[in-house]
């Protein structure tokens, strides 16, 4: 394992993919705050939610490798190229409404990539019909605690802060070398081709700084995202994990220690053949959500399903209450501040 | 030691500041949304917005609703500054289409357009300027002359075809519909003809939480949508077929004898009786010289005697009405007739709908029809859906047969349960500025008095009419209904000068087990006056001159396609005008693009929605970019031109097609109160200060008010609008449920029987055997012959088309318009993901790329509706594709609650289940 600096605490992201709707309100509200008519951040969604079964963004990035072995020993994965990362695409806009060119000019992609874009195969999912399968998985970095970026890093940029466990580049000693992004084996960092600098989520941490949740948490309309310290026994995101075990990180098997964690997906009941419902069988086959969220899930299903089922029967259930989220705020952890409140005296 | 308190990291934070907050709506119809955003600015430039989060539940137990927004609304700002923005006036310097401009002077638009209306008017009078009613109210404003002109506005219902006919037929109204935190508490909820995933992203979380509270959700759907992955059960369905599987269903509870009997006998037209020699209902006029023709019957069992259905209430008082039997009855000529409760035949109807039938109907196994039945019969049900079935051909049947489903079960009228799928209310203190004695809210006070006593006279010859029937009775007779101008159903303009005579007559788009010609059904309607002349026949001589499109994109959206418009419509058009802040596919092909300021750059509300029950303010963020102006001062600018330049030919007053006499003098100040209200901020504080008088906020409520707080809760439903139609008060202290004047206070419904009526005997529906809800199989609409059939529906990334260029969004799928296809079938056609394909219909052909799926029923092919035409190859889209057809029965009249008011009962197009084919096509 890396000798990483580890933090003195932890800050985690919950996302819950049975309330998770695929909007990509959480990736546009990251864009425009941080990669909106910035240089060389067309491509960039640092936030970025794919279907799964799918090749998401990068495409195919699960094969690419990165992360560490069993026995700690940390892998350089492939670089993925712009063309899978895909997207980056501007339109010609000028051309179909004032270039005088009729049905012989429509609106199509003048730049970014010609085969993928980052949610290209959405709601393609798996299966055969009837029992066709898919759901919706938010990646984002994963601010992981065994950080393999960080220990790639060639140039000493990369660092885990010590308050809350961000994974951070000072972009002003990053010199662009990628091995951050060779390392990391849920290829979330973007290359900044203009500004010579790799990028990847910052955490909002301008916005942590001043007590306030990061947009993808405090946007999320499917109130399907939560944030705060792991160790916080205050926090949903510390009981959703640790407590209740219904939060699971994605690819453990990559050794980084991630700290973002799933809610795994329930599906409706599959049809037999004569078309009737199966309700004891599972539409997403098994072995899909082990190879994502390993062998645990199968106990988080189940913590789920019986929870659920206390419910059906009339009784509490505090999961299920922490999951329907009565108060929007309790999801934000101790990072409840509303921004509008905030006044900057700027010169 | 590399770490945040340095410059890379400052410039990170120097992105989120910010000089101004201020609040931010988007005034459009996403369903609709009305999301409290907060929207910030820098350097003169907005920068960002992000979701309000001010919501507090008003029922303790339902969790809030915090942070409503979707992903549209999280970049709108990005649209303010984007390449398909419109900032100047606009004059076409080419042909119509061809895209080539000159950016002229406000001055110089507005006298062109002025001079085409009065030419117009001139002409042909004012009914040959038409302006379709669109869904972006924000829009309306620009508009202003539709108020005092009588020029016509086409039905929304029509024009953008979302209407439910089948609640209307079962109900008497538009759509009741809950509050969607009452989706929270259904113990099941059948999301059905909808895609909540896709096009209630704002809401969708009441959904998840409903189940995690321990209901159950079931999607019912041909296609494993997206909704679908959060259900517990997912039905499958052949395309078209929800009739038959409702009314198995149906079946089965009654066969187990699991409907709730009292609620049937009270709530519904199921006991009463119908003569079996004529298959009509017993009426007061046949059994007494002196009884009244609507006066309907039951058989008391208690007593064994004929006995009226109370006029003015549901509740049984001393009467058990039999559901079944065979009774004999004297009528006034002496004569002696059977009759049998409707019940009794529905019974017998359903004999038809076996699950074993139905099942093979719907391609259903009959094991789950049977589940599912116990389950609705047996636990508080919602059936949450959209506006999907509306837009099938056969979406009347449909729809009854769901709302025969729910009146056996007694699933409305009490919290999580009931239909749902998209109500508003009206803004009364803007529709009624020009029309109240003056400025101020003493004169709007004046206004509601008298109004209340115009509606007096309404009732006043029947005591037992409900608030309802009253007000449905005014906007009957209302010549202009929220200062939405003349509202007319688009059908007859559409047959006559659209060019859609000869489409609805081709026997292959229609209904095969239609008894006569389509124009025979058109020709009888307008005989018999059904629709009034102002609609019905004036259009048969009438060309359309000028075309006046404000927030909507007519050539995207007609059903029967851009080329049907292009085609007939727009040679005969002198000026077509579109208003808008982007290029759209009909600004493309107009005369002038006239800019609007954007949703930040102007003082909007989000639209008046039922389901969220909140006024919310979008404020002035910055001013608008360019010449852009907010749509009202476009709507004075225009009216004031007319006037100026009919001074100027010396014409100061003209006829319209009924001959009314209308003033071209003192336009503007009319619309104003003399000046008084011409400024927009002014106007916009006066409108609110009215819905408080008018009782539709909180006493005292301004935009003051509005400032701080960014939102207020309705008080009450106001005069216009889909308000009345829910059938409930607003309580203060609990969420919505529609319908409780009807199941908790037996106040009837506003139907011709005065209950929930399921039996219509209307001679057009007995000749179609349509009497009752019944299952028709989908019509060859796009050619027999062909093999897949299309749906569409709202897709996830726009509203309607605002939005689909935003680049951003673009981004976040293909980024251009696909069609979903199976992927046995796209094997079979040898079609692979992403390639370019052809679809044809009989109506017209588009290129698309290819999307495969196994999610795609196999003979399904999805288009999601929204794309700009502009966005294919050619500029054709799936609307091209749809011949556009209506169904006769929308044109059936003079029965009950079968009359038209504007947003109401009205034929509307069907694009559903389109009969098409889809080829590769090599580059
Ligand atoms: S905003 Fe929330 S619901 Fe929407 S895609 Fe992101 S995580 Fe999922
Ligand atoms: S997800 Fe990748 S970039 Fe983020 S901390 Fe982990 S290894 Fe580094
Ligand atoms: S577009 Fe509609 S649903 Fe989306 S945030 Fe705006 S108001 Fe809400």
């Amino acid at each position: 394992m890396p000798d990483n600096k580890k933090s003195k605490r932890q800050l985690a992201w919950v996302y819950d993919l049975n309330k998770c709707i695929g909007c990509q309100t959480c990736s546009v509200a990251c864009k425009m705050l941080w990669n909106n008519e910035e240089e060389g951040a067309d491509h960039q969604w640092w936030m970025t939610v794919n279907t799964k079964p799918g090749a998401g963004t990068p495409r195919g990035w699960e094969s690419m490798g990165g992360g560490y072995d069993a026995k700690g020993k940390l892998h350089f994965g492939r670089l993925p190229t712009p063309e899978e990362f895909g997207g980056g695409w501007d339109f010609n806009y000028d051309d179909v409404l004032r270039g005088g060119k009729g049905r012989s000019a429509h609106l199509k992609k003048i730049s970014g990539s010609k085969t993928w874009g980052m949610n290209w195969d959405e709601d393609e999912g798996g299966g055969e019909f009837p029992n066709a399968y898919f759901f919706y998985l938010p990646r984002m970095c994963n601010h992981c605690t065994d950080a393999a970026c960080v220990e790639a890093c060639p140039s000493g940029a990369m660092f885990k802060r010590e308050s809350d466990g961000l994974v951070l580049r000072d972009e002003d000693a990053c010199t662009g070398s990628q091995q951050c992004a060779s390392a990391c084996p849920y290829k979330k960092i973007y290359f900044n081709e203009a500004r010579g600098v790799s990028q990847h989520c910052i955490g909002c941490f301008p916005r942590l700084e001043q007590g306030v949740a990061p947009v993808c948490v405090r946007q999320c309309p499917g109130r399907a995202a939560f944030v705060g310290f792991l160790d916080d026994e205050n926090s949903a995101v510390h009981r959703l994990v640790a407590k209740h075990r219904v939060a699971l990180p994605l690819h453990p098997e990559f050794n980084t220690t991630p700290n973002v964690f799933y809610v795994p997906p329930l599906a409706p009941a599959p049809l037999r053949e004569d078309g009737s419902w199966d309700e004891n069988a599972s539409r997403i086959p098994p072995n899909i959500l082990e190879d994502l969220f390993g062998t645990e899930v199968h106990g988080a299903l189940e913590v789920l399903r019986s929870e659920l089922d206390k419910k059906r029967r009339g009784k509490e259930s505090k999961v299920m209450d922490e999951l329907i989220l009565y108060q929007w705020k309790d999801c934000l952890g101790h990072l409840t501040r509303d921004p509008a409140e905030i006044v900057w005296k700027r010169s | 030691m590399a770490q945040t308190d340095s410059n890379w990291a400052d410039r990170y934070r120097e992105k989120w500041t910010w000089d101004s907050v201020t609040w931010g709506t988007h005034s459009v119809d996403c369903y609709p949304g009305g999301c409290p955003f907060r929207v910030y600015t820098k350097n003169g430039r907005i920068v960002r917005e992000e979701q309000a989060s001010i919501h507090t539940p008003i029922e303790a137990g339902i969790p809030d609703r915090n942070p409503m927004g979707c992903q549209k609304g999280a970049c709108w700002s990005h649209c303010h500054y984007s390449q398909d923005r419109i900032t100047t006036p606009l004059k076409r310097a080419g042909e119509r289409g061809e895209g080539k401009w000159q950016e002229v002077s406000w001055d110089e638009a507005l006298t062109d357009i002025a001079d085409a209306m009065l030419d117009a008017i001139e002409e042909q009078g004012p009914e040959s300027i038409i302006t379709p009613l669109t869904p972006e109210v924000g829009a309306q404003p620009a508009r202003l002359f539709n108020r005092v002109l009588g020029t016509p506005t086409s039905d929304g219902n029509a024009e953008f075809q979302d209407f439910s006919p089948g609640w209307h037929l079962t109900w008497g109204v538009f759509n009741p519909t809950s509050s969607m935190d009452d989706w929270f508490l259904a113990d099941l909820t059948l999301i059905w003809h909808a895609n909540p995933v896709y096009t209630n992203i704002h809401w969708y979380h009441y959904l998840a939480e409903s189940r995690y509270n321990g209901g159950e959700i079931v999607t019912i759907a041909p296609d494993y949508s997206a909704s679908a992955t959060h259900a517990d059960y997912h039905q499958p369905i052949r395309i078209g077929t929800d009739a038959a599987l409702a009314l198995s269903m149906c079946k089965v509870i009654i066969d187990s004898g699991l409907y709730q009997k009292q609620f049937v006998q009270e709530q519904t037209d199921l006991p009463l009786l119908v003569r079996k020699d004529n298959g009509r209902f017993l009426r007061g006029n046949e059994v007494y010289d002196w009884d009244r023709e609507d006066q309907f019957f039951w058989w008391n069992t208690l007593n064994g005697s004929l006995t009226s259905a109370p006029r003015n209430t549901l509740a049984l008082l001393d009467v058990d009405p039999a559901l079944e039997g065979t009774f004999k009855v004297t009528l006034s000529d002496l004569s002696e007739i059977e009759v049998e409760p409707v019940f009794q035949l529905l019974k017998r109807h359903l004999e038809d709908y076996t699950p074993e039938r139905a099942g093979e109907i719907c391609e259903i196994a009959p094991d789950n029809i049977r589940k599912l039945a116990r389950k609705v019969a047996t636990r508080k049900t919602k059936i949450f859906i959209g506006w999907n079935s509306g837009k099938y051909y056969h979406g009347d049947l449909m729809e009854r047969a769901m709302a025969l489903l729910l009146g056996l079960t007694g699933n409305w009228g009490k919290k999580g349960t009931g239909t749902r799928s998209w109500a508003i209310m009206g803004m009364d203190g803007d529709a009624f500025m020009a029309r109240k004695p003056g400025p101020g809210q003493e004169a709007a006070q004046k206004h509601i008095a008298s109004m209340i006593a115009m509606r007096k006279l309404v009732s006043v010859n029947d005591p037992t009419m409900t608030p309802e029937m009253v007000q449905n009775r005014a906007a009957e007779v209302a010549s202009e209904l929220g200062g939405m101008g003349n509202m007319i159903p688009p059908a007859f303009l559409w047959y006559y000068q659209f060019g859609y005579k000869e489409r609805w007559n081709d026997p292959e788009n229609n209904d095969p087990t239609m008894k006569r010609s389509f124009d025979e059904y058109v020709n009888e309607a307008i005989e018999k006056g059904w629709f009034g002349d102002r609609a019905s026949k004036v259009f048969q001589h009438v060309e359309p001159r000028v075309f006046f499109e404000s927030g909507g994109n007519v050539l995207r959206r007609q059903r029967g396609g851009q080329k049907q418009l292009l085609k007939h419509l727009w040679p005969k058009l002198k000026m077509i005008v579109s208003v808008d802040y982007r290029m759209t596919t009909t600004g493309l092909h107009s005369d002038y693009v006239l800019p609007a300021a954007q949703h930040y750059e102007k003082l909007v509300h989000s639209m008046m929605s039922v389901h969220h029950l909140r006024f919310v303010l979008g404020d002035k963020a910055t001013e608008p970019l360019g010449d852009s102006l907010p749509d009202v001062e476009i709507g004075f600018r225009l009216v004031e031109k007319i006037e100026e330049r009919a001074a100027k030919r010396g014409l100061t007053e003209f006829k319209d097609c009924e001959g009314n006499v209308r003033s071209l003098v003192g336009l503007s100040d009319q619309l104003s109160q003399g000046g008084a209200l011409r400024e927009e901020e002014v106007r916009f504080d006066e409108a609110i200060r009215d819905n408080a008088v008018y009782g539709l906020l909180p006493k005292g409520t301004t935009l003051e008010t509005l400032r701080e707080k960014g939102a207020v809760r309705f008080t009450s439903w106001g005069s216009i609008g889909h308000g009345i139609s829910q059938g409930s008060s607003i309580r203060p202290d609990e969420i919505h449920t529609p319908m409780r004047w009807h199941v908790e206070d037996k106040v009837p419904y506003d139907t011709l029987v005065r209950r929930a009526q399921y039996y219509i005997d209307h001679d057009w529906f007995i000749e179609a055997g349509e009497a009752l809800p019944t299952h028709k199989e989908p019509t060859n609409q796009g050619g027999a012959q062909r093999r897949f059939l299309m749906t569409s529906g709202h897709n996830r990334w726009s509203i309607h088309s605002m939005n689909m260029t935003n680049n951003i969004l673009l981004n976040t799928h293909r980024g251009e318009p696909f069609v979903f296809i199976n992927d046995d079938d796209a094997v079979g056609l040898g079609i692979e993901n992403g390639d370019k394909v052809r679809m044809t219909s009989n109506a017209g052909t588009m290129l698309i790329q290819a999307k495969i799926s196994p999610s795609v029923r196999p003979g399904q092919l999805i288009v999601y509706n929204g794309f700009e035409p502009y966005m294919h190859e050619e500029h054709y889209s799936q609307a091209d594709l749809e011949p556009g057809h209506v169904k006769h029965l929308g044109l059936a009249g003079g029965y009950g609650h079968l009359t038209y008011r504007a947003f109401s009962w009205q034929p509307i197009p069907a694009d559903r289940a389109v009969r098409c084919d889809i080829e590769k096509v090599m580059d």
